[in-house]
């Protein structure tokens, strides 16, 4: 079956109520939307002023730093980390953390699994794995002695950590990792 | 898995980002709207598709985010409160001749954008205007006094 052209004239399209142009326009709905705006803008500038303050990672904020009571060892890392994204984890040794020409230093699993620990310099001399880490031992003279240990975290959300030196308490902290 | 999720959550949050801007009176897309879309999508990128770059994972990103675009279209279609939400709703600026100065005022309009779509309709002043409709693309209608 074919269909017949349409023969009725075109009337005005616009439709109007009560003699004016309707239009479809809903100022109640509007206002409350430009009252959201104005909170949304409010909202990004709140975002905007932590992310530099550095409260998502990468900033004055997300800095910290451990210490052992004797300064045997000293770590600064970011207790806040982005996901995918490089940061450096560094270990200070005090000149009680050196006997006999080395430094023995133990990190937890989590510094390797969930932070992604990448690569660590200098190379230790020696690697020694057990008791849910790693004990690495580097040759050293005099302190102040640095180890970096670059980061690169992939599992997003809170990540604990252990670092400690032979004799002394250890350093327990917790990083938290960024989406 | 990773890209699709975050493809989706960078689809959400332009969508925001885009509507909370001001409808820019005129439509027309000028250099000023070219540096926010592509400085946008630029960025967005990066940590949609992360270090994986293959072939099958960007195609994945892309379907996802066109079937995400495609069903919120037909949500639209069927709520007319999720199509003003997406879309916003026409806005009268000039009534019966008379200027509606809390929508110049929210939408940041300027005289020139409305001057500009009466000369378009062959207007030589604004006293023939008996509507100007600012609409949900931006595009400003105008209807003639009779």
């Amino acid at each position: 079956m074919t269909q017949q052209p349409s023969t009725s004239p075109v009337d005005d399209s616009v439709p109007k109520v009560g003699g004016e142009v309707a239009v479809g326009e809903n100022l109640p709905f509007q206002r409350r939307w430009w009252m959201f705006e104005r909170f949304i803008w409010g909202f990004f500038l709140v975002l905007i002023v932590c992310d530099l303050l550095g409260l998502f990672g990468q900033g004055w904020l997300a800095k910290a730093r451990a210490t052992v009571p004797d300064g045997a060892l000293r770590v600064d890392y970011e207790r806040i980390e982005r996901a995918s994204t490089p940061s450096t984890l560094t270990l200070h040794f005090g000149p009680t953390a050196i006997q006999n020409g080395r430094v023995q230093v133990y990190i937890s699993d989590s510094i390797v699994k969930g932070l992604g620990a990448q690569r660590i310099s200098p190379q230790p001399a020696i690697s020694a794995i057990g008791d849910k880490g790693i004990s690495y031992t580097f040759a050293a003279t005099h302190s102040p002695a640095e180890v970096d240990i670059q980061l690169q975290p992939s599992g997003v959300g809170p990540h604990a950590f252990r670092i400690e030196t032979p004799h002394e308490p250890p350093i327990a902290a917790s990083i938290f990792v960024m989406p | 898995m990773q890209t699709i999720v975050h493809a989706i959550i960078g689809y959400f949050i332009l969508l925001l980002v885009v509507r909370v801007l001001k409808r820019r009176a005129g439509s027309q897309m000028t250099l000023f709207e070219f540096v926010l879309i592509f400085l946008m999508g630029g960025v967005i990128i990066l940590s949609t598709v992360g270090k994986d770059r293959s072939v099958i994972n960007c195609t994945c990103a892309v379907m996802a985010v066109a079937l995400v675009h495609r069903t919120l279209a037909w949500a639209k279609s069927k709520s007319a409160t999720l199509g003003a939400l997406i879309d916003g709703t026409p806005l009268v600026v000039i009534k019966r001749g008379e200027w509606q100065t809390e929508v110049v005022r929210g939408m940041s309009l300027r005289r020139e954008d409305v001057e500009a779509a009466a000369r378009a309709q062959g207007l030589t002043s604004l006293n023939e205007v008996d509507y100007a409709i600012l609409e949900r693309n931006g595009g400003i209608s105008i209807i003639k006094s009779s």
